[in-house]
């Protein structure tokens, strides 16, 4: 198992190297001159001597090669530069939105695995009476459901209406009520069918019937047998939505006013900071790389075909 | 199996609604804490409030740094110059010469004196970087500073500027912070303050980057002490989300301009639940019109756009009255301002006489006007973001269709917007002067630079045959050292401005006010961007 992991975590060396020198090409192509936003924001005139100075000072004059291999060797030693905009650390900054970004992801993740998994079985279980049609209507609204309407919809509720639920910030842990709902809502609609085919398709195979005959407590076949097998397809695609998830929060962190990486990483888009898109790309990179490292370490502890697999073929 | 689902499913509906119920049981109590017998005001703002250093701009807010740091003189209503920091002042004759007389009873909350030594040193460290605030003109033209003694403070200038009181009061970069903010570098603008230590009425208790802010009440301030005890500013970024916030209790107050939609202005204002204000015009909401592009720089397009657009449609349908018809370039309540024009009228058919004089005939068959073979389509830039510039958009050119010209509109990201009003790439785009106390001589003065700290102004209006005849004037009047000859020389700046046609003024901005019923105080102060904290009290 542990030389499982070394070997995936040396995999991943290449494709991050390869994900930087992307971003920093993209980067490139944005429209518009990080010098002048600069000199804008900051309230410069912008005459052609502190235009060329300002991009001497930022390394932006150096060829793109150079500028590459600058920032690498200080990525190397954990340097992420100073902001072009706010002249902060980057690293800072980027932890500053992170963490209250990944608190609400996690909550959110959480509340997908504890709705979808249930929901998603005895939907399977009931297949074609009330509930499992009930389950197929909320699947089909909540992933139909635009985020900002959503999220607009539950304050409107819960918080005006039946004034269960503070409206927007962070703080205790009814804040994250709202937003982890918004954000979840529309996942445990997809996670629920995606549960519910696996475990249909589960059931159907001939060690269920086994375990019947066995003599096997029902509960004791759905919830042990059933649902480890089912599982697997499920957690391929929950290791991804968590990583979208921690990039791509940008509406609800607007909409419940939480100071988040989805906000950090548009402004830094919209303003050309440099530095700030490449360490958060970065960041994000890294983080889908481990939520999936995670997801394999779990799938080959559920089924050790997986990870036998890997030792085989050497 | 009936079994297990019902207990899954109770397991479910219990796990969530014990969740809310100690959720909402621990908001109780939170607010509980925070309401005790203090008089906490709460408001929002879309962005943090920066780093509370008056000598920089981004990412401060002017509000935030408003309430904490102080000028020598007082931006007053319709313009009047007050005394504040300094009591009283000295101008020479020959108008180069101003001394400051200093209040000898301030302090700076961290209990430290304020006297002209400060003063120097703060003027100090802002003209080391002077190439960072050369918009402002005062900035370029002081030429030494002296402390005549412990309350006296002398500036003397290489020109007999006019505007220089009225530049003092802006809200940076000539505000003051105590000896024991200033970094060992002595140089605040590039190494910040150690901390945030004025001497107005509030002082910084708490921030939490991104969510919060609260200040609290300077127990060493020199003058009127505010009223209540401590003033939160939350960070919410959307408009309907503040105005949510705002139903459910959790702000007092919704203040500023474009902060909500007019829509969510009008909702809240009908619900007959809160209190709502707006103030006089502050500033002008205009098209800009690029005399570069050859259809642009005859006159005669610019006079058919003026009497084609139609205003009070505008102001009806998208502004319900928050902002009032606009006729010239600055809102006529400001110093100088008060210029008697012919306004446009609103008159399709002159409108298509002017087209036909400039040459641009309709051709049978075809929607738009022609000429030479090619059809009239004008370019319309604006902000994607932004839903007011859009919306009158989508008005221009339904209004545009009727006398024949096809407005093609193009929105952009604000930043992408500005690099193409830069390069002069359009034929009209939205823009807005710059409101009290920089209207109107900052904006015009603008007008004569070709920098990022002007506006696109300079290069839109540089195809006009008399730009420099116009820039020269614009820098004189600024220079003017009598009353009368000021007054006489912005309004043939302005008219002559307003003949040509180079601006669309569509509506003067104004500040909104929605707030509780309990909260008094609310008046707007004469800058736009100061908010009354001070005046505003709570009733029980």
């Amino acid at each position: 198992m542990i030389r499982f992991i070394y070997k995936r975590l040396l995999g991943a060396i290449p494709s991050i190297f390869g994900l930087s020198i992307i971003t920093f090409l993209l980067i490139q192509l944005i429209p518009g001159n990080p010098v002048l936003t600069y000199l804008r924001v900051s309230n410069i005139q912008a005459s052609e001597e502190t235009v060329q100075a300002i991009r001497a000072e930022m390394g932006l004059d150096q060829p793109l090669v150079m500028q590459y291999v600058q920032w690498l060797t200080n990525v190397l030693q954990f340097d992420f530069g100073t902001s072009l905009i706010s002249k902060r650390s980057v690293l800072d900054e980027m932890m500053l939105h992170f963490i209250p970004t990944l608190q609400l992801t996690a909550v959110a993740f959480l509340l997908i695995i504890v709705c979808s998994i249930p929901l998603g079985v005895i939907s399977a279980l009931h297949r074609g009476k009330w509930f499992d049609r009930m389950t197929q209507f909320f699947a089909f609204s909540s992933v139909s459901l635009p985020t900002f309407w959503l999220g607009f919809l539950l304050i409107y509720f819960f918080s005006l209406q039946l004034d269960l639920l503070p409206v927007l910030g962070k703080g205790s842990a009814a804040h994250f009520v709202l937003p982890a709902t918004t954000l979840a809502l529309g996942y445990i609609g997809t996670y629920l069918r995606l549960i519910r085919a696996s475990t249909i398709e589960v059931l159907e195979e001939p060690f269920v019937l086994y375990a019947q005959a066995r003599g096997l407590k029902e509960r004791t076949i759905v919830w042990r047998h059933i649902l480890k097998k089912a599982a697997s397809p499920t957690l391929t695609g929950l290791g991804m939505s968590f990583g979208n998830m921690l990039g791509g929060t940008i509406i609800v962190e607007n909409i419940f006013a939480w100071p988040g990486m989805g906000q950090l990483i548009v402004e830094s888009i919209v303003n050309q900071d440099y530095p700030m898109i490449q360490a958060c790309v970065l960041l994000l990179g890294i983080v889908f790389f481990l939520t999936n490292l995670i997801v394999d370490i779990l799938c080959g502890w559920l089924d050790p075909r997986i990870r036998l697999a890997g030792d085989r073929i050497k | 199996m009936k079994n297990s689902s019902i207990w899954a499913v109770s397991l479910i509906l219990m796990t969530i609604i014990l969740s809310l119920a100690g959720c909402s049981q621990q908001d109780e109590k939170e607010t509980a804490a925070t309401k005790d017998d203090k008089k906490v005001f709460t408001f929002s703002w879309s962005g943090d409030i920066g780093d509370l250093n008056p000598h920089t701009y981004f990412p401060n807010e002017f509000f935030s740094q408003a309430m904490v740091y102080e000028s020598l003189v007082y931006y007053g209503k319709d313009g009047e110059i007050k005394p504040w920091l300094a009591k009283s002042w000295d101008v020479s004759e020959n108008g180069k010469e101003y001394i400051f007389h200093l209040r000898d009873d301030v302090k700076f909350s961290d209990g430290s004196a304020f006297n002209a030594a400060i003063v120097k040193k703060n003027f100090d460290t802002v003209l080391a970087n002077r190439e960072q605030h050369d918009w402002i003109e005062l900035i370029n033209q002081i030429k030494t500073t002296e402390v005549i003694d412990n309350y006296t403070f002398k500036l003397t200038l290489h020109n007999a500027y006019y505007p220089t009181l009225q530049e003092l009061t802006y809200v940076r970069p000539l505000r003051f912070v105590a000896e024991s903010a200033f970094p060992a570098s002595m140089d605040t603008y590039k190494n910040g303050l150690t901390a945030p230590i004025g001497t107005g009425p509030w002082v910084l208790k708490e921030h939490k980057e991104n969510e919060y802010a609260i200040f609290e009440s300077n127990d060493n301030y020199w003058g009127e002490k505010p009223k209540v005890d401590e003033v939160v500013v939350k960070v919410i970024t959307d408009g309907e989300s503040r105005v949510l916030a705002f139903e459910k209790g959790e702000l007092d107050m919704i203040f500023g301009n474009g902060v909500i939609s007019p829509d969510s202005f009008k909702f809240l204002k009908e619900s007959g639940k809160y209190e709502t204000k707006i103030s006089e015009p502050t500033a002008t909401r205009t098209l800009l019109f690029n005399t570069n592009r050859e259809t642009m720089s005859d006159k005669n397009i610019r006079l058919a756009l003026q009497h084609a657009f139609d205003k009070d449609a505008v102001i009806d349908n998208i502004f319900y009255g928050i902002e009032n018809k606009a006729d010239t370039l600055f809102p006529q309540n400001l110093a100088y301002t008060n210029v008697e024009v012919d306004p446009y009228e609103y008159d399709v058919e002159k409108a298509k006489a002017l087209l036909d004089e400039a040459g641009w005939k309709t051709i049978e068959g075809k929607e738009f006007r022609e000429k030479d073979g090619q059809p009239l389509q004008l370019e319309l830039l604006f902000i994607s973001t932004d839903n007011i510039q859009k919306s009158i958009a989508e008005f221009v050119q339904g209004d545009l269709r009727k006398i024949g010209v096809d407005v093609k509109l193009t929105s952009q990201e604000s930043n992408t917007f500005w690099t193409t009003a830069f390069d002069g790439n359009y034929d009209m785009l939205f823009t807005a002067t710059w409101a009290v106390p920089f209207d109107p001589h900052s904006y015009l003065a603008s007008i004569t630079t070709d920098s990022s700290g002007g506006g696109p102004d300079y290069y839109a209006l540089s195809g006009l045959s008399f730009k420099k005849e116009l820039d020269t004037r614009i820098k004189q009047v600024l220079l003017t050292t009598t009353e009368e000859d000021r007054i006489k020389q912005y309004h043939q700046i302005l008219t002559m401005l307003h003949e040509e046609a180079v601006y669309l003024p569509i509506s003067y901005q104004s500040n909104i006010a929605v707030y509780k019923k309990n909260i008094m105080g609310v008046d707007f102060l004469p800058q736009e961007v100061e908010i009354p904290t001070t005046t505003i009290d709570m009733k029980d």
